[in-house]
């Protein structure tokens, strides 16, 4: 229905960074702290879970939701066994932190993923673009 | 570059338990969360789920086994930079004054 916009190109080598193809995600995203997390996409970090393991990856994508998608993922069971997997996704529900790298600016970060939000929010004529809201009268 | 949203005005009043935590920013704070653990750390960030980002985090993880004797295990560890998923949380206060 949505066109499909700023969609990524599969696993390339600089990850571009996917804003989400629906009003109700961009919504419940922009009013929440996973904004924060959608702008880590491309970086390596550790997503620790609800049941005490761990996976350590490269952020491929996260939803509204919180639900993650890793590459390249060492998963540490509770036990500590590890085990590489390639492709991993965690349900959002099933997290309990997340390790933000020490080299990641939050308010650049969560301010450049807002901004690509109004972006595609705003796509479209100067006038136009999708209503997601009644703009303001000039 | 005018907004085309209007963004709700930000008030220096308390008005809502959330307000509280806002007087928390950039402060130290004790969270304490769910499976006996517990946060102390700076509060750079929260949300209206208590997703919350702490920098300078200990987390302190309680375990208590029951043997002949009861026996309480602490094992912490510290984090530079966390982010907090808000369903884990219970509470949120400043750092408790031991002694």
């Amino acid at each position: 229905m949505e066109s499909e916009r700023s969609d990524s190109p599969p696993s390339g080598s600089a990850p571009v960074a996917e804003v989400f193809n629906s009003i109700r995600e961009r919504s419940i995203a922009e009013n929440s702290m996973v904004v924060l997390l959608q702008g880590l996409q491309g970086e390596v970090t550790t997503v620790e879970l609800r049941n005490e393991s761990s996976a350590r990856g490269r952020v491929v994508n996260v939803d509204a939701f919180m639900n993650v998608r890793l590459d390249d993922v060492t998963y540490k069971d509770r036990q500590g066994k590890s085990s590489q997997l390639q492709d991993m996704f965690i349900t959002g529900r099933n997290i309990r932190y997340v390790h933000i790298p020490d080299h990641v600016d939050i308010m650049k970060t969560i301010e450049g993923h807002l901004a690509k939000i109004h972006r595609v929010r705003n796509f479209g004529s100067k006038g136009g673009g999708r209503k997601e809201y009644a703009k303001k009268a000039k | 570059m005018a907004d085309e949203v209007e963004q709700p005005p930000s008030t220096n009043t308390v008005e809502e338990p959330l307000d509280l935590i806002r007087l928390s920013l950039d402060e130290r704070i004790y969270v304490k969360m769910r499976n006996d653990r517990e946060l102390r750390g700076r509060l750079h960030a929260y949300d209206q789920h208590l997703n919350m980002i702490l920098g300078d985090v200990e987390e302190t993880v309680t375990t208590v086994e029951i043997d002949e004797e009861t026996y309480e295990e602490l094992y912490k560890r510290n984090i530079p930079m966390l982010f907090v998923r808000g369903d884990g949380v219970v509470l949120v206060a400043p750092p408790l004054r031991v002694g």
